[in-house]
C-alpha cells in the first residue's frame, strides 16, 4: 500500500496549519489511505516526520504559506500548494499525491551529494546530535576564523593597537564568533536531541563550559547533558491538564538549566577543564615526533571513511581546537581531507589502462570536489574496488596530514579547501602545505598504480 | 485553564448583524476589547485585516476564522458571532458566511496552553458534525456548552 505523508504551516500557526492536518486526515481515512501530517505552527513542529517515513513514503504534500525544511524531501515526489488548499481540496491533493511518479537521479557531482545527503539521512542518535551541533557551529568558525587571519594582514600584532580596525577584526573574530561556538555546539546539540526545550539549557551550558574553560569537549558534554535532561522532563514529568502550558515555558527551561549549570559548574567544568588545558598545551608544546604521529593518524582517519563518523570524529576534534587558538591539526584534516579525490584523480591520469573511460570521467569530477575538500568524492572509486582503493587513499592521506604537521602548517578556518589558501594568513606555511597535499596525492596515486589490476581483469 | 476562560461574555455576538467582513470583523474586535483581551484595536485589526489579505480566512462550509498575532493582544481571547444575514467573505468554497471566531495571540506567544486550545478548536471546525452543532447554536448558553465539550 502506498503511504503518503504531509507536512502543514501557515504563517500564524494557530488556524490554517491544523485544519488543514485535520482536513487531510479525515479524508485519507475515509478513502482508506495511509497518511502522516507534521504540522508547524505556533506550538512548534508536532507530529514530525522521521528520515525512515520520508525514504519510505510514495509521495508528500506540502501544504504551506512558510518554509518547512523541503531539502529533507530532495528525490521524492512533492505536491506543492498552498495552505488553504489542503483544507479545500483535501481529497483531490491525496488523489494527485497518489498517482505522483518516483523522480529518477544521475553524474559524480549528484551521486556525491546524493550519497552526503543519504549519509546524513542514516545518521542518528548521539552521532546525529553531535553533527547538528558542528554543522551549526561551523560558520561561526569560518566567519571568525577568517577575520583573525584577516586582521593579521596589518601585523600579526596590530590589534593590540586600541581603536584600529585591526583591533576591531579581531574583536569580531576572537571576542564575539569564537566566544559563540562553544555555546552553539552546545546548544545545537541540545535542540537536536529535544527540539526547542533543550536549545536553552543546552546554550546555557555552553556559556559556562567557555567559561570555566572546559572548550569544546565541555560543550560537547553540555549539549548531551542538557538535550537530555530537557527530554526526560519533556517526557516523564506530567503535569496536571491545566498546569501542562507552563511546562515548555517555564518548568523545563528552569530546571534542565539550573541541572545543567550545576553539573558544568560543580560537576563537569574543572575535570575537563583540566584536560582540555593539558591538551592544548601538549599540542602546542608538540615535537616533531609527535606532531607527525597525530598527523598520521588524522590523516588516515579522514581517508579512512571518507565522510563518514571516523572521519568527522577527527574532523570535529580539529574544529574544537581551533576556539582554544591552536590551528595546526585543522591544517592537517583539511590536506588529509582533500588528498583522496585528488589522489584518484592524478591515478586516473597515469594509470589510465587501471580505469574505465567512466571512471576517467568521474577522476576530472573528484578533482574539482578534492579541491573543495570534499573527501566523499572518493567513495564512487572506493566502493567499486574498496580493497585497493581504502588502503591506497589512506596511506596517501596519513602522509599529507603528518607532513603538514611536521612542517608546522596552520589553518584558521574549518573549511574551504584551495579556496582559503589566497585568503591573506589564513594557512599558514602556505608553500609547504601545498606541497604536503601535492605529496600524498603522488603516494596514493602511485599505490594505485600498482596495486589496481587492468580493467579487463577486474 | 479552559477554552471558555478565553472566550468571554463581551466577546460573543448572537445574532449580530453587519453588513460586510470588514463591519463584522470591527464589531468582533469591540467585543474583544470590551474582554479585555484586545488593547489596541487598530494595531490588531491591522494584523487581522493583512492576514485577510494573503488568503480568506472563509474555510468553507459558512465558517470565517479572522486571525491575527500583534502587540495589541495583551492575552489569548476568542470572539464568536453568529451572522443574523449571511456576509460574503471570498471564502475557500465561495459560501457566504454565517458563524465567525475570531482569535487574538498576542506578539509574543510561544507554546503555550492557550495556543493549544485555539488549535484544538481549529482542528474541531473540520468536523462536519461539530459544525453543525455551531450552526444551530442560538444563545450564548448553547455556545458555551458545546465548546465545553472540546
Amino acid at each position: 500500500m502506498k503511504k503518503l505523508l504531509a507536512v502543514t504551516a501557515c504563517p500564524t500557526g494557530v488556524a490554517h496549519t491544523y485544519m488543514a492536518a485535520e482536513s487531510l486526515a479525515k479524508a485519507a481515512k475515509e478513502k482508506d489511505i495511509s497518511i502522516k501530517v507534521e504540522t508547524r505552527g505556533a506550538v512548534g513542529v508536532e507530529n514530525e516526520l522521521t528520515e525512515q517515513e520520508i525514504a519510505e513514503a510514495h509521495a508528500i504534500i506540502v501544504a504551506a504559506d512558510t518554509d518547512v525544511l523541503e531539502s529533507r524531501f530532495a528525490g521524492k515526489p512533492v505536491v506543492r500548494v498552498p495552505v488553504a488548499q489542503a483544507i479545500k481540496n483535501p481529497a483531490g491533493l491525496l488523489e494527485e499525491a497518489l498517482n505522483m511518479q518516483p523522480a529518477p537521479s544521475a553524474d559524480l557531482g549528484k551521486q556525491v551529494e546524493e550519497l552526503k545527503k543519504q549519509r546524513s539521512a542514516t545518521r542518528s542518535g548521539p552521532y546525529k546530535h553531535l553533527m547538528t551541533g558542528v554543522s551549526n557551529m561551523l560558520p561561526l568558525v569560518v566567519a571568525g576564523g577568517l577575520l583573525i587571519a584577516l586582521s593579521f594582514v596589518f601585523g600579526i600584532h596590530a590589534f593590540e593597537q586600541k581603536g584600529t580596525l585591526a583591533a576591531a577584526l579581531m574583536n569580531i573574530g576572537s571576542g564575539a564568533a569564537f566566544a559563540l561556538m562553544v555555546p552553539i555546539l552546545s546548544g545545537f546539540i541540545a535542540f537536536s536531541i529535544a527540539e526547542k526545550p533543550g536549545l536553552a539549557p543546552g546554550l546555557i551550558g555552553g556559556m559556562l563550559a567557555s567559561s570555566t574553560g572546559a572548550g569544546f569537549l565541555g560543550g560537547i558534554l553540555s549539549g548531551f547533558l542538557a538535550g537530555y535532561v530537557a527530554l526526560a522532563l519533556k517526557k516523564y514529568i506530567k503535569l496536571p491538564r491545566n498546569l501542562e502550558g507552563l511546562k515548555p515555558i517555564l518548568l523545563i527551561p528552569l530546571v534542565a538549566s539550573g541541572i545543567t549549570g550545576l553539573m558544568m559548574i560543580y560537576v563537569i567544568g574543572k575535570p575537563v577543564s583540566h584536560l582540555m588545558t593539558a591538551l592544548t598545551d601538549w599540542l602546542t608544546g608538540l615535537g616533531t615526533t609527535n606532531a607527525i604521529l597525530l598527523g598520521l593518524l588524522l590523516g588516515a582517519m579522514m581517508a579512512f571513511d571518507m565522510g563518514g563518523p571516523v572521519n568527522k570524529a577527527a574532523y570535529t576534534f580539529a574544529v574544537g581546537l581551533l576556539g582554544n587558538h591552536v590551528y595546526g591539526p585543522m591544517a592537517a584534516v583539511m590536506a588529509a581531507g582533500m588528498t583522496p579525490p585528488l589522489g584518484l584523480w592524478l591515478a586516473t591520469l597515469i594509470a589510465k589502462k587501471k580505469f574505465t573511460k567512466e571512471e576517467r570521467d568521474a577522476g576530472k569530477a573528484a578533482s574539482v570536489l578534492g579541491i573543495s575538500f570534499i573527501t566523499e568524492g572518493a567513495i564512487p572509486f572506493a566502493a567499486g574496488d574498496p580493497f585497493r582503493v581504502i588502503p591506497s587513499i589512506i596511506v596517501g592521506s596519513a602522509v599529507t596530514g603528518s607532513l603538514s604537521m611536521a612542517f608546522g602548517a596552520t589553518l584558521q578556518a574549518p573549511h574551504g579547501g584551495i579556496f582559503v589558501l589566497p585568503i591573506p594568513h589564513a594557512v599558514g606555511h602556505v608553500g609547504l602545505y601545498a606541497l604536503a597535499i601535492a605529496i600524498g596525492m603522488v603516494v596514493t596515486a602511485l599505490m594505485l598504480s600498482v596495486l589496481k589490476k587492468p580493467v579487463a581483469q577486474l | 485553564m479552559n477554552i471558555l476562560e478565553l472566550l468571554q461574555p463581551q466577546s460573543i455576538l448572537i445574532p449580530l448583524s453587519g453588513n460586510d467582513k470588514v463591519g463584522v470583523i470591527s464589531s468582533l474586535i469591540d467585543g474583544l476589547a470590551a474582554a479585555g483581551s484586545v488593547t489596541d484595536k487598530e494595531l490588531y485589526k491591522n494584523a487581522v485585516l493583512t492576514r485577510e489579505t494573503t488568503g480568506s480566512t472563509g474555510i468553507g462550509f459558512g465558517v470565517a476564522i479572522p486571525h491575527g498575532k500583534s502587540a495589541g493582544v495583551t492575552r489569548p481571547g476568542l470572539a464568536f458571532a453568529k451572522l443574523a444575514s449571511p456576509v460574503d467573505w471570498d471564502s475557500l468554497d465561495g459560501e457566504p458566511v454565517k458563524a465567525v471566531f475570531m482569535i487574538a495571540v498576542p506578539e509574543s506567544a510561544a507554546g503555550n496552553e492557550h495556543l493549544q486550545i485555539l488549535i484544538a478548536l481549529s482542528r474541531k471546525l473540520i468536523d462536519s458534525e461539530f459544525r453543525d452543532k455551531l450552526m444551530a447554536v442560538s444563545d450564548s448558553e448553547a455556545l458555551t456548552s458545546l465548546l465545553a465539550t472540546i
